[in-house]
This record gives C-alpha cells, sequence and structure tokens, in this order.
C-alpha cells in the first residue's frame, strides 16, 4: 500500500525493543496501528544517522519528532485512533500534555542526571552503540541537554537549588502515576480493548522506567507499587513484542535473537502462543506445559 | 533607576511607572481575615501577566471568596516566588496557581471536591495541557516572533526603565525565554505551528466543554478558571495580528464560555479594569 517506511531508532536492553521513550512509543504505536515499520536499530557504524532519534524515513521524506511521526503514519491509514470519540482525542491531548511535563523531567533526571545511573548504566550503553570518536563525546552532550531541560523548565524560584528541583521533579512524577493508575483502573487499555496513541505514549515513558536496571530507583520502586500500570506493560510487550517477563531462560534466548525483533510484520502473539512456541527451552520451561 | 541592576531577573516581572491604587476591601466571610491580591497596574501588564490575575481572580471568585486587589510598583519582589500575582491573607504570601489552590483548599474552599478521582486525573491533565501548549504558544509569540518581539514587547517591557536599561532588560529576557523554547524544542517551530498548536489545543478544550456550562458537570473547577485567564487574555490582547485570537474564535463554545464566566463572576468589569481611580465599593457582589 504505502512506500516502505523505515524507522532509526535506538535499540533495546533488559526485555524492552528499545530503551528511548520516544523511540518506544513510535514501535508501540506502529505496531498497534499495523504499520509495517523496517526497524534499524543505531549500532556501531557511521551510516545512522545521529540527529533527532527516532526517524522516519519513507522514501525521500524525512521525519524527526513522534508527534509528527504518528500524523506521518496516521495520513498513511494506519491510526490506532480510528475508533475514539472526540472527547477522547481530546483526553489523549490532555494525557499526552501531562506525562510530558510531569513524568518526562523525572524520566530525564534518572537516566541522564543522577550522576551514579548516567555513570553506571545509561552513559556505557549509548557509548556502546556510537562508533569511537563521537561516544566519547555525545552521551555527554545528552547528558547536558537534558539538565539544562530541566533546569529551565522546572528550576525557577522558589526553587533555588539542584536539589530542590530534583525533590519537586519527583514528587510531580509519583503524582503522574498514581494518576495515570487511576485513570487506567482495571480497564485493559486506556480506552477499552485496543490499544491507543495514548497507549503507546504511556508505554513508551513507563516501561523503562519499570524494566531498566538502575542503582538508584526511586521511580521504579514507585511505580512497582501501581499494579495495574505494571501489568499494563507487561501486557503490550508480550503481545505486541513477543517477549514476556516471567522467565529470564526465555529472555536470554530471545536477546540472542535481537536481529530477527526488528521486523516488526508479525500479527500480534498472545502469551500461550508463545508459551507453547518456547516450550523445546530449558527445564524451567517445563513447568509450564500441562 | 540603577537599583534594578543586580536585581535577579524575575519571569513576567516588570515594575510599573505608575502606581494605581484600588482598594477593595474585603473580609473573608469564614476566618474574617483580609485578602489581598497584589498585582501591577494594567498599563504595564503584559498579556501573560493578565491572563495569570485573571486567572487567580476568577479562582478566588468561583469559591465565593471576595478579593481586593491592590496594585504596587514592587508587587514582584514581595512576591515569594517573583511571580505576580500573589495574595496575601493575614500574615501569609502565596504565589502562583497552584499554591493558591492548596491554600484556599487548606482554608476549606475547594472547587474540585465534587469530583471522583477519575476526573481529578482529567482535570489535572487539562490543566497541563493549557499549561504546556497555550501558555508556551504565548512565550512564543511575545518573545520569538520578531514582529511581535520589535513592536509590542521590547517597549512595553522596557518602558519603566530608562535607556539604556530598557533595552538591556529587553534583550536579556529575549535570551532566556529563547532558551527555554530551545530546550522543550519549540525554537525550531515556525508560526504557523505555533499557531496549528493552539488550535489543536483550543480544538481539544472545545471538545472536552461540548454542550456544557462547565468543563466538569454544573459546577466551575481550577481548570476553568485557568482556561478563562488564558482565552479571555488571548481575545482581547492586541497584537501585531489577529490570528491567535481567531483561531479561538473559530470555537463558538470557548468563546460562549468566556463570556459567560466574565458576566457571572466580573460583573461590569469587562476587559477594562484600569477605568476608574476611584476607589470600588466594599459592597462588589460576588455570584456563583
Amino acid at each position: 500500500m504505502a512506500a516502505p517506511m523505515e524507522l532509526s531508532c535506538w535499540g533495546g536492553d533488559w526485555g524492552l525493543p528499545s530503551l528511548h521513550p520516544e523511540s518506544l512509543t513510535v514501535m508501540a504505536y506502529a505496531k498497534f496501528s499495523g504499520a509495517p515499520l523496517t526497524v534499524n536499530t543505531i549500532n556501531n557504524s557511521w551510516r545512522t544517522p545521529k540527529g533527532d532519534i527516532p526517524v522516519l524515513i519513507s522514501e525521500d521524506i524525512v521525519i524527526s519528532q513522534p508527534a509528527k511521526i504518528l500524523n506521518f503514519l496516521r495520513k498513511q491509514k494506519y491510526n490506532a485512533d480510528y475508533e475514539l470519540s472526540a472527547k477522547q482525542g481530546a483526553d489523549t491531548l490532555a494525557y499526552i500534555a501531562l506525562l510530558e511535563e510531569k513524568l518526562l523531567p523525572a524520566l530525564l533526571h534518572t537516566f541522564w542526571v543522577e550522576a551514579e545511573n548516567y555513570c553506571s548504566v545509561t552513559k556505557p550503553w549509548f557509548a556502546s552503540r556510537i562508533p569511537f570518536p563521537l561516544s566519547l563525546y555525545l552521551p555527554g552532550k545528552m547528558s547536558r541537554e537534558a539538565l539544562n531541560r530541566i533546569l529551565l523548565t522546572k528550576g525557577g524560584p522558589p526553587l533555588y537549588s539542584l536539589s530542590e528541583v530534583e525533590a519537586q521533579i519527583y514528587r510531580d512524577a509519583k503524582e503522574c502515576l498514581n494518576l495515570l493508575s487511576k485513570r487506567l483502573g482495571t480497564s485493559q487499555f486506556f480506552f477499552g480493548n485496543t490499544p491507543t496513541t495514548l497507549d503507546a505514549f504511556v508505554f513508551g515513558f513507563l516501561a523503562p522506567v519499570y524494566k531498566v536496571c538502575f542503582p538508584r530507583v526511586q521511580l521504579q520502586e514507585h511505580l512497582k507499587q501501581l499494579p495495574n500500570l505494571c501489568r499494563f506493560c507487561d501486557d503490550i510487550l508480550t503481545c505486541y513484542f513477543r517477549l514476556t517477563i516471567s522467565d529470564p531462560a526465555l529472555i536470554i534466548s530471545l536477546q540472542m535473537d535481537d536481529n530477527l525483533r526488528k521486523s516488526p510484520q508479525h500479527p500480534p502473539r498472545k502469551l500461550t502462543t508463545l508459551k507453547l512456541a518456547a516450550g523445546g527451552e530449558e527445564s524451567p520451561l517445563n513447568r509450564l506445559s500441562p | 533607576m540603577w537599583r534594578y541592576l543586580g536585581e535577579r531577573d524575575l519571569s513576567n516581572a516588570w515594575s510599573a511607572g505608575k502606581v494605581k491604587e484600588r482598594i477593595v476591601q474585603f473580609k473573608k466571610w469564614v476566618m474574617g481575615l483580609s485578602v489581598r491580591t497584589i498585582t501591577r497596574p494594567k498599563a504595564f501588564q503584559k498579556p501573560g501577566h493578565l491572563c495569570l490575575h485573571l486567572l487567580q481572580m476568577a479562582f478566588l471568585q468561583m469559591c465565593n471568596l471576595p478579593v481586593r486587589v491592590v496594585c504596587r510598583a514592587n508587587a514582584e519582589y514581595m512576591s515569594p516566588s517573583g511571580k505576580v500575582p500573589f495574595i496575601h491573607v493575614g500574615n501569609q504570601v502565596v504565589s502562583e496557581l497552584g499554591p493558591i489552590v492548596q491554600f484556599v483548599k487548606a482554608k476549606g474552599h475547594s472547587l474540585s471536591d465534587g469530583l471522583d478521582e477519575v476526573q481529578k486525573a482529567e482535570m489535572k491533565a487539562y490543566m497541563e495541557l493549557v499549561n504546556n501548549m497555550l501558555l508556551t504558544a504565548e512565550l512564543y509569540l511575545q518573545w520569538c516572533d520578531d514582529v511581535t518581539v520589535e513592536e509590542i514587547t521590547h517597549p512595553r517591557y522596557g518602558s519603566p526603565y530608562p535607556w539604556p536599561l530598557n533595552r538591556i532588560l529587553a534583550y536579556q529576557k529575549q535570551w532566556e525565554i529563547r532558551r527555554k523554547m530551545k530546550a522543550i524544542g519549540w525554537a525550531g517551530k515556525s508560526l504557523e505551528q505555533v499557531l496549528e498548536d493552539v488550535d489543536q489545543c483550543c480544538q481539544a478544550l472545545s471538545q472536552r466543554l461540548g454542550t456544557q456550562p462547565y468543563f466538569f458537570n454544573k459546577q466551575p473547577t481550577e481548570l476553568d478558571a485557568l482556561v478563562f485567564g488564558h482565552l479571555f487574555t488571548i481575545l482581547t490582547t492586541q497584537l501585531t495580528t489577529d490570528e491567535l485570537s481567531e483561531k479561538v474564535k473559530n470555537y463558538g463554545n470557548l468563546t460562549a464560555f468566556c463570556r459567560r464566566i466574565e458576566q457571572q463572576y466580573f460583573e461590569g468589569h469587562d476587559k477594562d479594569n484600569s477605568g476608574t481611580a476611584a476607589p470600588r465599593s466594599a459592597k462588589r457582589s460576588l455570584l456563583r
């Protein structure tokens, strides 16, 4: 139908298809709407783009921000919001604004500003995926940009020191998580039984917080106290990204198949299929079979 | 004049050349304290500041709390966070909408008590949407659109100060705002894209409002005050072009909403609050 589309984004780890919230949002939306995207994760080569990530390339068109990429996909008739009412569409916009204002600063802080997290996890991970001379410079630049953004948007008076700003942004983020949990309630997705743009954004922001193993994890601990949000992330990972979180052996074998995961041309798989397919693996899995 | 040098640069801050005091006596009928809203005189208020003033006034009046508006030249220096307007109750001073809402709630007045948890989450989300899109668009239009900056913003911002201070402070403020826009990714946007974002935001608000009198049921909430403050300012402020206000005017229910709140809570005041120098009477009635 449409021209072939390629998405360049950061790769994944810890059971996630990508560590980068915006890349994850676009990948999730593509899965929900059935858009045939070829996903190229950034590896250690000079050919991949280093500018704004994620980037969608379709014929000659290059689009770089998640909102614009999603608009483009909608115009190509891959619309996950088709069944939403006007009011639900308005709610989507409002909740996305809530995520960006309240949750994103804390997410950026956890990944890029918190010294222990940055030095032990984020910087080595990103540096290993960027070719040599840039790997010395680019992670530092991303860290500085994150700090800049946090201070410029949240750091005015009466908050004068970085620790006061940090306390405020984590308070805001925890409140945001509570609000999302209340809104989600017991339903499977935010608007009924089919996932939409809002689910893609929430997943994109929550999954890195949920899964990545950092030394300093106050946000993750708070998130784990909200079981419906954890269940939401796990459901999307198992159904749409062919990954299960319950079995470490399976995760290791799936991570070895990283290349296969790049092709998204598969219908959503349910958890039972996955368990049966993995039945031939090692002994911990045998207890799954009846 | 040189005392202004060395003061911290406060967002939304400029002091007035003329001080006009309008004293409206009021007592908080429950606690017997007097609440004063302190702000800067109308003549030197920029649109962003006017909208904050309006939305605070709207909120306080929706809570049925009588308010006294006092204009002071050094308002922003009196404020704890540097932002005006702020309220002064007894011996406490509270600035910015969020803390004011909390403060009023602690005294037993809240507009959102009747909402359930999901509705409260929705309300907060919409408030963030307004802050994220409308407020940023207003700032963009004032400080990043060259035509508006030259003709309106720089002269207004620098008017209380003598030369060369007016130019220096105006450029400093502009540089600061542009840095912030760059950090959040708005620097690369063109005016058309910003207007489109405003349109999208207004469309979302219009769809949420529908045909109801207020956003949540029949009672006004903080969200109504916030939306009123921003939209009213956009509709009534003169800029170089009318595109921004045209975007809002496209949505009939939003303009009707603003008019309704204006009539109900600001009766008689209209847009021209800088009118009379005579003190208003203490018996200004506050209707719900």
